[in-house]
């Protein structure tokens, strides 16, 4: 399939002709942006970013590490100091505390690699669409529609104030 | 097939050759390699070599090597120690906390600050090692299936201290890597040659596609709620490695926020100190602008007032509690043979800062520079203070003692300030010192209002 990939500078437009072409069955589209905007977050879906559950799973993880290794370890080597139990919770917390930070933290980097599927995720469908004008300050939105459909989406994008519609080949 | 010749009509132009101002402004401060740059690092590279020089003589000979001698056993190494933890909570609570508080001026200074927080928090490390007289033993404090079927005390401040420090080590380094991201691929679009294929390789990839900024944003987002409550608690488990004994001086409830708010202050007069040179030699000033410097100097004020009335409240504890040995310890910090450490201590920390009270200094850079080198100066000398002092007056004046610090340890302290400077030196010319994309959200806001309202 083709695609047409429309230049824009600000981030307003994109999102307003992303949702336009989403109502009119476009489905296959991508932004590319060189800095993050609320209003591009929800222009392809309106999901929260699954991000979220990956950094609560990490830290739940964590809690639970912290508190299951220091208790097992205390009874795997009792010390009977004055008849007291052998684990000590409240100093227990402290490492529960800094493990849940720890793989909580570490599980939001692995979110992010897999939600925004990095490492070299994009090198696929639209790969050919990116161009370093994208890491400047424009701002592209690519559509990939059939041969029949191109007049209509470029028409659609210049509407949104695209400055410049080109078509890449598949 | 009409499509196709319409096709050949809207071949995409090529890009243009002039690329956005920020890049071009940013980037630049990466490239082209300074005789002054070059003395300077071979000069931090000299101080690192020297200070491993010492090191491994006093791996061979031991600990002695330094001032180390009954009843003081925590010298210039731990000092140090603390010192470079305090300077890395700067990054942090600028990234993380002022990023919950939707302060954008923290755009400016956040990149620098969280590499200084990363290259703080890896000199600070070393130090438990020095530190710690047979290296080779080191790892015996974490917890790792042995023979001996013992596991390490998790009752221990210090087997705490272990959990935060590597901790934040890892956390500071994530933060720090995650918002280099968009920046890497910035870099990588525009180089050339090895530094192309360094940033591809660091870049994963990235485009910038929404996918990908939504879940950078939220990522971003979460690291700062976790780092909040975790730059809260490492200084905190660091004063409790104090506060948990019972050394006059040290036993105190006060300890964990006198010391966060020590860090902060100490960390926030480091990237001052180190911000003011770089933006001055690179010509940034349309980017940290004295707004920028201005705020933190606020800052420093809020966090030396904190710092002054933590001091001022240890005495009236010290009096309150009608512990005689307390007493006698805060008595001879003042007046006793560390009392220059101690004056220097107040003068820097708590009557220097008060000059910005006046506008017209907040926004003089040369006061700036001069206020923030002093409050270094003043913070290592406060943890001089709090360990030396208290170690040499404990509770039996038949162990009292004096410490002195021999020149290995001013050797390896001189060295670490080397290392600091080389990574920062490196950093510098690595990666962009400010984070560009940021500054972009706001360049492309701003056109974007500009172009509407007017």
């Amino acid at each position: 399939m083709p695609a047409l990939v429309g230049i824009y500078d600000a981030p307003g437009p994109v999102a307003e002709c992303a949702r336009r072409l989403r109502g009119r069955g476009f489905t296959r589209l991508e932004i590319y942006a060189p800095a993050a905007f609320p209003e591009l977050d929800t222009a392809l879906d309106e999901k929260p970013s699954k991000v979220r559950i990956w950094t609560l799973i990490g830290g739940l993880l964590g809690v639970t590490t912290g508190y299951a290794m220091t208790i097992w370890m205390s009874y795997d080597w009792p010390v009977t100091i004055g008849g007291k139990p052998f684990a000590s919770i409240p100093t227990y917390t402290i490492i529960g505390f800094e493990l849940t930070i720890l793989f909580g933290g570490l599980a939001t980097l692995l979110g992010l690699l897999v939600v925004g599927r990095l490492p070299y995720g994009r090198f696929g469908k639209n790969d050919r669409a990116y161009s370093a004008r994208f890491s400047a300050e424009e701002f592209g939105l690519v559509v990939e529609c059939r041969e029949r459909d191109v007049q209509e989406v470029d028409a659609l994008l210049r509407d949104h104030q695209a400055k410049e519609v080109s078509l890449v080949e598949p | 097939m009409p499509a196709m010749s319409l096709a050949g009509a809207m071949r995409p132009a090529d890009p243009p050759g002039a690329d956005s101002q920020v890049n071009r402004d940013l980037l630049r401060v990466m490239e082209g390699i300074s005789p002054g740059y070059l003395l300077l690092l071979a000069a931090t590279v000299l101080s690192v070599v020297a200070a491993g020089g010492v090191w491994i003589w006093q791996v061979y000979l031991g600990l002695g090597v330094g001032g180390y001698a009954h009843p003081i056993f925590w010298g210039v190494y731990i000092v140090t120690f603390v010192f470079w933890v305090g300077i890395a909570h700067a990054g942090t609570l600028i990234s993380a906390i002022l990023y919950l508080f939707r302060a954008k001026w923290r755009n400016a200074i956040n990149r620098s600050a969280e590499a200084m927080t990363v290259f703080a928090v890896l000199t600070a490390a070393q130090f438990l090692g020095i530190h710690v007289g047979r290296i080779w033993k080191s790892y015996f404090i974490l917890p790792y299936p042995n023979q001996r079927g013992l596991w390490v005390n998790f009752r221990s401040p210090l087997e705490w201290d272990t959990f935060a420090i590597s901790t934040y080590a890892t956390i500071s380094i994530v933060f720090f890597f995650i918002g280099l991201l968009p920046d890497i691929a910035i870099a990588r679009d525009r180089a050339r040659g090895l530094r192309k294929l360094l940033y591809t390789a660091l870049a994963l990839g990235w485009q910038g596609t929404a996918r990908q900024w939504k879940s950078h944003s939220r990522a971003v987002l979460h690291l700062s709620g976790l780092a909040t409550p975790l730059v809260l608690s490492v200084h905190s488990v660091v004063s409790w490695d104090f506060a948990m004994s019972i050394v006059p001086g040290w036993h105190a409830t006060i300890f964990a926020p006198y010391f966060v708010a020590g860090a902060i202050f100490s960390g926030f007069a480091m990237v001052l100190t180190v911000m003011i040179p770089v933006r001055r030699i690179y010509g940034l000033e349309a980017y940290i602008t004295d707004y920028h410097f201005e705020n933190m100097t606020r800052f420093l004020l809020l966090t030396s007032w904190i710092v002054g009335y933590a001091y001022g409240f240890e005495y009236f504890v010290a009096w309150y509690s009608g512990v005689e040995a307390e007493q006698t310890a805060f008595w001879l910090r003042a007046f006793g043979p560390y009392w220059f450490s101690t004056w220097t201590m107040v003068f820097c920390n708590v009557i220097a800062p008060q000059l910005f009270w006046f506008k017209r200094l907040r926004t003089h850079v040369p006061t700036i520079f001069v206020v923030s080198t002093l409050i270094n100066i003043g913070m290592w000398f406060e943890r001089y203070v709090i360990i030396i002092t208290s170690l040499g007056r404990e509770y039996d004046p038949a162990v009292w003692g004096i410490y002195t610090p021999t020149w290995a340890e001013l050797t390896i302290f001189a060295g670490s300030f080397g290392f600091f400077a080389m990574l920062f030196l490196l950093f510098m010319k690595l990666f962009p010192v400010i984070a560009i994309s940021e500054v972009k959200e706001l360049v492309i806001h701003e056109r974007a209002h500009s172009g509407e309202a007017h």
